[in-house]
């Protein structure tokens, strides 16, 4: 049902693009209800929506049905975010999000895939947290940028618990984690592959929590940037290196990617148990 | 392609690059595609001199005059003087874009303020993007 899902979004994103007139620097759709292309649950489908309402990233908002699905177009700006994100000599990739509607699919297959707890690194306006809350998973947004943090904070529709913290260097033992997956902002050739290492070493450092954790990395096969000789999106060496194995890649439409013809591969990684 | 070929075509790039060079100098400020494609003779050049250089041997005198003084060109007109200018009109131009887009957040905009602004955010990623290919050249040349 998951890999069902997951296509459709992306035919719908592929429509939505040959259909898109309008000139806003980000655009994204949710469906305003559930259907056989997408069947989510309606309180769900709300819950996206008031989050993109109340976010200030979006400016404008109209109905378009694209394809067969009556959807929401939200049009945004992340402008002022890229210029204050790029200015923090810490920040190591700008912001630049996800979809909506991609971040719920990413967080159903981690709860498919039976973790309990999400733990989104890089979370710019938080929305995989918040994706992860309306699922019923326990959920923590950690971004080092505070003007992100202060607009998550207007958007604690449900607690999704928004850090401004490091993330190389925050204390994950205060959350008391017992099956995290942690999904990682940033592609890995844009600083991902250094946050990610940094945050392996932390939470390996724990044997219990080593075992049990798993890892989600936002890949790409854009000939823009340099191939990883072991592949995996850019994140094959990093995989091998931390004694991980993917177990599941789910390509899913975002901001950076809206006028590209493919997606962003997802790669979900494991532990290799000995 | 023979010698004489060889020679045209380098009697050909230098000209443009002396073009190109002459109107930089007399301008106050260049275009993000004035600036790429001042650099990009500029290398074309130097690659074309790299290549030839070892081939000069039987070669024409007015030829081997010719590399010299595109060589003598590059390193005093461009390399000593137009380079260093480009560096710090992009530096004071990014400086200038970021604080006027960053003091012109106060009140609601309309979309059409919005979608607007958007274009300079754009330009300004291209200066830095611009900015940052230059210092790629800065640095080739701190290693000559």
């Amino acid at each position: 049902m998951i890999k069902e899902l997951a296509k459709n979004l992306v035919n719908l994103k592929k429509e939505f693009a040959i259909i898109y007139d309008g000139k806003s620097q980000i655009q994204e759709v949710i469906p305003v209800s559930k259907s056989e292309m997408f069947p989510i649950k309606q309180q769900d489908l709300e819950l996206l929506h008031q989050f993109a309402t109340k976010n200030p990233i979006y400016y404008n908002s109209y109905e378009k049905t694209i394809g067969k699905t009556l959807c929401i177009v939200y049009e945004g700006d992340i402008n002022k975010y890229w210029l204050n994100s790029i200015q923090q000599s810490s920040s190591r990739a700008p912001f630049s999000p996800t979809w909506i509607m991609s971040a719920y699919v990413g967080v159903l297959l981690a709860k498919d895939l039976g973790y309990q707890e999400v733990i989104d690194i890089g979370s710019g306006d938080g929305r995989i947290a918040f994706c992860a809350k309306i699922l019923d998973l326990e959920s923590y947004s950690i971004e080092i940028d505070d003007v992100l943090v202060d607009l998550q904070k207007l958007l604690t529709i449900l607690d999704f618990h928004p850090y401004c913290s490091d993330a190389v260097i925050f204390d994950y033992s205060s959350l008391n984690l017992s099956q995290p997956i942690f999904f990682i902002g940033g592609l890995a050739q844009m600083g991902g592959t250094v946050l990610a290492s940094s945050v392996l070493e932390k939470i390996n450092s724990n044997s219990t929590l080593k075992k049990n954790t798993g890892w989600v990395f936002a890949g790409t096969y854009s000939q823009k940037y340099p191939p990883d000789p072991k592949n995996e999106a850019g994140w094959g060496t990093l995989i091998e290196k931390n004694n991980l194995k993917s177990i599941q890649t789910v390509s899913l439409p975002t901001v950076w990617t809206f006028h590209e013809p493919q997606e962003t591969p997802y790669i979900f990684a494991q532990p290799v148990l000995d | 392609m023979d010698s004489d070929d060889v020679s045209k075509m380098f009697q050909t790039e230098s000209e443009k690059l002396e073009n190109l060079i002459s109107n930089a100098t007399a301008k106050s400020e260049l275009s993000v595609h004035e600036i790429i494609k001042t650099y990009y003779q500029i290398m074309n050049v130097s690659s074309m001199i790299t290549m030839l250089k070892p081939q000069i041997v039987g070669k024409p005198q007015s030829f081997l005059d010719k590399i010299q003084e595109t060589e003598k060109i590059i390193s005093e007109k461009f390399n000593s003087n137009l380079h260093p200018q480009i560096i710090e009109q992009l530096a004071n131009s990014i400086q200038n874009t970021t604080k006027n887009l960053q003091s012109d957040s106060t009140g609601e905009k309309s979309k059409q303020d919005i979608e607007n602004e958007s274009n300079i955010y754009e330009e300004l990623r291209q200066k830095m993007s611009t900015k940052e290919f230059v210092e790629q050249y800065d640095k080739g040349l701190s290693h000559d």
